[in-house]
């Protein structure tokens, strides 16, 4: 039998303080639970490898799984000590690694010293994920960032000097106020230092940040969606130009270096989330623990065993808070919503031999009218968004869910 | 009692001149309601009523009242309702009485409507006794008012009764004023039974109730009686007063006011101004002056929920019990979905319709913008009414358009003489004359606060634009107005059409002067740019009179709607913004290709943006 690749998030939930646009699961002033935190997360670990082997012994998926990702997300996952990433790697072995494992880790640029940098590739980090998010200072004082655009310059450099050669520099617009020079300007800087990739994030407002707070008290400007979608169109043509290849709706990446960790995401395969919050899709089914680390160390030193019956029945002192049972029409309609943000789009001969059935008869009707509408490219092979669909995603994407879905809250 | 001890009287007042709070010192003041048993306004018994400060509903109490002279008179008080959508219902009450006290606010002097009601009281024989109220506020102006009064109505000073119902003070003239001065009933007990139905409301147990004035014989329990509008024929099953509770008698005699029950369950077979006569010993004629009440204003009332419309059906049905002046008809629109098409007495009446649906049913309504009833007189020479401008005959078809005008008054300071003037001339109205109500403006020069009236007449249909709240802006509240139907005249009309993407949105045609279809058009399109949500196409939003494109603007197509990343793999926060954003989609009107949230419609059909 094949091992089944596996994807491995870690999510530490810990920052120095919180960004004003922010609304992940991170908090700032825990710092104290960091060891009891990292101690439950490798107990989870281990829980969900003896999950994995009784529920593939006694269920139809009998999978064995091969890691082929590992990333340390956040929160601020660089706050942590060399050791303790290299400590939290040599856990995650539990399960077996491939060859050449993924292993990313997202860094703040005002947390960093060269020699932190040294070290985490001596541990095994051969990716570093770098949240600059501009080259304008105004923009980093409006975001809350911790550091400045050199800061952010330096960190980067730092890493290089480490022997990273696999960079991603996260970059956000669209900011409120903010110009099509300052956001040109800000994509020059980073392509000057020549990440290997680029995340870039039209800015969302999400309701209860300060940010949005600010907005809706009419101390900064609504973002303008057209200009936004200018900003991304520049965007798309530079990195064009610079040789960059626009692999996923919001990510750009030298050939050879796209995120093997999100691509797991986007074509729907297995993932495991370890930590409070943090997302898994495992035989089928979607869960996610609960938010908080305080309670997430209590339930996690309370677990004594996952049975494997637990992912259908939930359980009083499960450390999960969330849990969507198999579904084969939302599996479905998820890898299509997900896959449809990858430049390849869907691949029609991989999706009628993942879930035996044929795409263009299931969604005929859909396909149809956003072909029509100019949003999606057909062909015998596939189909993947237009150019103008790649900023109409949400338009295509509603189309393909699934007739009622259903998450349930675990109480 | 003899019938020359019964005194029957109505208040008439322009609104919130202290009609109800005079009636009530008059209750307590006879003794009818003790004076810790009053709530305040005892009349006005809609909660409506009591918050607007108007009297939607005709009332009668009956009080009893020992005079200096030593006889106990039967004073009875017939409340009227104060407003111009009205007018039919006071009419028929002022049939009812013999005299009136004309109130008029001793801060506001002459109002519109002090001067349409005295008018209609001494059109029919009213004897009328002057009253001043509020004369206790800081701004009252008493010697003006009473100038005023004297000068526009031929009172002499003295004959001027001057109060403070709100502190008692001087309501005791009143009753002694109303026994010496109106006059006892005429009318004969010995003759055939003629009873005027002067309102009506719908009781569960005893059916219709009639307010009725005996006007001759005598009306009695458990007699056949017939209604001689539509000979509908019933048994009298309760006969009774009102004081102010219905207290049951055996019966009532010429110049008495009370009411009988009908047990009708319709109150549209009970019109009011209709004549009640005796089964047996029948009136040749009836009573003059009946006629049916005439709907003069038009709209659509949808529920905004559109599983509302059954609730919606039903609570029109039940409202239709106690108001026999609606009258609706089902209809549908593309934009609105199903609603019903109704018929008002007048901008006040939709109001107040509206208004109790939405409270006392719960329901949430969205009314569009109003409309009169158009005269059309076709090619072939057939006329037809139109109501709705849907159905408006194609402009090929149409030889003329007539609509309705209005003969109004408006009553206001003087200063603000200028601004009424541009308003007039914004809305089209047709000046006539102007008079100060204190005699020659010039002459009195030693007041410094002198109100004008000005004549002119207007058409209804823009006098349903807003032209009220117009008016009371530009003088800052102090107009009043009034007005009463001068009949149809023709005009230069056409049907305004709003297009989305070249489909037409039948919700929002309208009938305007041909003169102000751009400006209106071009006002409709802009705001609905605004309004509606961009597509995934440019949509364009045209306003059109007959099949001509007078007025164009573009919603451009939306060019960015992509969520940007995904937390951690937290596929299933992504699928629900996502079926949040399908359900919103849900829930939008479609016209041809173009989704358009109700909102928008909403927005645009808002009285204050009609």
């Amino acid at each position: 039998m094949n091992p089944v690749a596996l994807s491995l998030y870690l999510h530490f939930p810990f920052c120095l303080s919180k960004c004003s646009y922010c609304n992940f699961n991170s908090y700032a002033g825990m710092e104290r639970l960091i060891p009891d935190y990292l101690g439950a997360m490798e107990k989870e670990i281990l829980l969900w490898k003896m999950f994995a082997r009784e529920y593939s012994s006694q269920s139809s998926f009998h999978e064995e799984f091969q890691v082929e990702t590992v990333y340390f997300g956040g929160g601020t996952p660089s706050l942590l000590q060399p050791e303790q990433i290299a400590y939290v790697i040599e856990r995650c072995r539990a399960f077996p690694f491939a060859v050449a494992p993924e292993i990313t880790l997202e860094a703040n640029p005002g947390t960093v010293q060269e020699k932190f940098f040294a070290r985490i590739r001596r541990a095994g980090v051969n990716r570093l994920s770098l949240g600059a998010q501009s080259f304008n200072d105004g923009c980093l004082k409006l975001l809350g960032r911790i550091h400045s655009a050199n800061e952010a310059r330096e960190a980067f450099l730092c890493a290089r000097k480490a022997g990273f050669d696999n960079i991603n520099m996260d970059l956000i617009y669209a900011l409120p106020g903010q110009t099509m020079p300052c956001w040109q300007n800000t994509l020059e800087e980073a392509l000057r230092l020549h990440p290997e990739h680029l995340s870039l994030y039209s800015l969302t407002l999400e309701e209860g940040t300060p940010l949005a707070g600010w907005v809706k008290a009419g101390l900064l400007p609504l973002p303008d969606g057209d200009l936004a979608a200018d900003m991304y169109l520049l965007a798309e043509e530079i990195l064009d130009r610079e040789g960059y290849s626009h692999y996923e709706i919001s990510n750009w990446a030298v050939p050879g270096k796209e995120c093997r960790h999100n691509l797991a995401y986007w074509k729907n395969t297995s993932y495991l989330g370890v930590g409070a919050g943090a997302h898994s899709f495992l035989f089928g089914h979607r869960f996610a623990g609960v938010s908080s680390p305080q309670e997430y160390v209590e339930k996690l030193s309370a677990l004594e065993r996952l049975p494997p019956s637990f992912l259908e029945v939930g359980g009083e002192k499960s450390h999960l808070d969330f849990v969507e049972g198999a579904d084969v029409e939302r599996e479905m309609s998820d890898t299509v919503i997900m896959g449809l943000r990858l430049q390849e789009g869907i691949d029609l001969a991989s999706f009628a031999g993942r879930f035996q059935r044929e795409l263009l008869p299931a969604y005929r009707q859909e396909i149809e009218e956003l072909v029509e509408l100019g949003l999606l490219d057909a062909d015998e092979k596939g189909i993947r968004l237009s150019g103008r669909g790649k900023l109409l995603g949400n338009e295509v994407f509603m189309r393909f869910l699934p007739p009622n879905s259903t998450g349930s809250a675990l109480s | 009692m003899g019938q020359n001890q019964i005194r029957n009287f109505c208040i008439i007042a322009h609104i919130d001149h202290g009609k109800s709070t005079l009636a009530d010192r008059l209750l307590e003041q006879t003794g009818t309601i003790l004076k810790r048993a009053m709530q305040k306004q005892v009349l006005d018994q809609m909660e409506l009523e009591r918050e607007r400060g108007i009297t939607i509903k005709a009332k009668a109490v009956r009080m009893p009242w020992l005079a200096p002279d030593g006889k106990v008179y039967q004073l009875n008080l017939i409340d009227t309702p104060g407003h111009v959508d009205f007018t039919y219902e006071v009419s028929r009450s002022l049939t009812a009485v013999e005299g009136a006290l004309l109130v008029v606010d001793a801060s506001q002097g002459i109002q519109a409507q002090t001067l349409a009601n005295a008018y209609a009281a001494l059109e029919h024989n009213l004897y009328l006794i002057p009253v001043i109220n509020k004369i206790d506020l800081t701004n009252a102006r008493t010697e003006e008012v009473s100038r005023e009064i004297e000068s526009v109505f031929g009172f002499n000073r003295e004959e001027i009764i001057c109060i403070s119902a709100k502190e008692g003070k001087g309501t005791d003239k009143i009753l002694n004023a109303i026994i010496r001065h109106i006059p006892p009933p005429a009318g004969s007990k010995n003759s055939p039974l003629k009873a005027l139905i002067f309102d009506s409301k719908y009781d569960s147990y005893k059916g219709v109730i009639a307010f009725i004035r005996v006007i001759d014989g005598v009306i009695k329990n458990g007699e056949n009686l017939r209604l001689m509008s539509n000979d509908i024929i019933f048994e009298s099953l309760e006969i009774g007063i009102f004081s102010p509770e219905m207290d049951a008698l055996t019966s009532l005699q010429a110049g008495e006011v009370g009411y009988v029950a009908t047990g009708l369950k319709n109150v549209t077979d009970c019109h009011v101004g209709d004549t009640i006569t005796t089964v047996i010993n029948p009136a040749f004629q009836p009573l003059s002056g009946y006629r049916e009440a005439k709907p003069m204003v038009f709209a659509g009332l949808y529920p905004i929920e559109s599983n509302e419309y059954p609730a919606l059906r039903d609570a029109l049905d039940k409202l239709k019990l106690s108001d026999a002046s609606i009258s609706y008809e089902p209809e549908s629109s593309t934009a609105l979905g199903f609603g019903f098409r109704c018929k008002f007495l007048g901008l006040l009446h939709m109001d107040i319709v509206q208004e109790r649906l939405e409270r006392e049913y719960g329901l949430r309504l969205l009314v569009t913008a109003p409309n009169v009833a158009y005269k059309v007189i076709k090619r072939d020479g057939s006329t037809i009414l139109v109501d709705n401008p849907a159905k408006l005959p194609p402009p090929q078809e149409i030889s003329e358009m007539q609509e309705p005008w209005l003969s109004a008054t408006i009553i206001t300071p003087d200063r603000y003489i200028g601004p009424v003037m541009e308003l007039l001339s914004q809305y089209r109205g047709r000046f006539e004359r102007l008079d100060y109500l204190s005699g020659n403006g010039e002459t009195e020069a030693s007041f410094s606060w002198k109100q004008v009236s000005v004549k002119f007449t207007l058409s209804m249909g823009m006098l349903l634009a807003n032209f009220y709240d117009q008016l009371k802006s530009a003088t800052q509240g102090y107009a009043s107005l009034d007005y009463t139907p001068s009949g149809y005249q023709t005009g230069h009309l056409v049907k305004l059409d709003i297009l989305v993407n070249g489909q037409q949105v039948d919700a929002l045609s309208r009938i305007v002067p041909s003169g102000i279809a751009s400006s209106e058009g071009r006002i409709l399109v802009d705001k609905l740019r605004a309004l509606i949500p961009r597509q995934l196409f440019d949509v364009a939003i045209q306003a059109a009179v007959g099949g001509k494109v007078i007025a164009r603007e573009t919603v451009k197509a939306l060019r960015k709607n992509v969520l940007a990343k995904c937390y951690g793999g937290d596929v299933s926060r992504k699928r629900k913004l996502l079926e949040k954003q399908a359900e919103g989609k849900k829930r939008l009107k479609r016209i041809g290709q173009v989704e358009i949230p109700q909102e928008a419609f909403m927005a645009v059909l808002k009285k204050n943006n009609a």
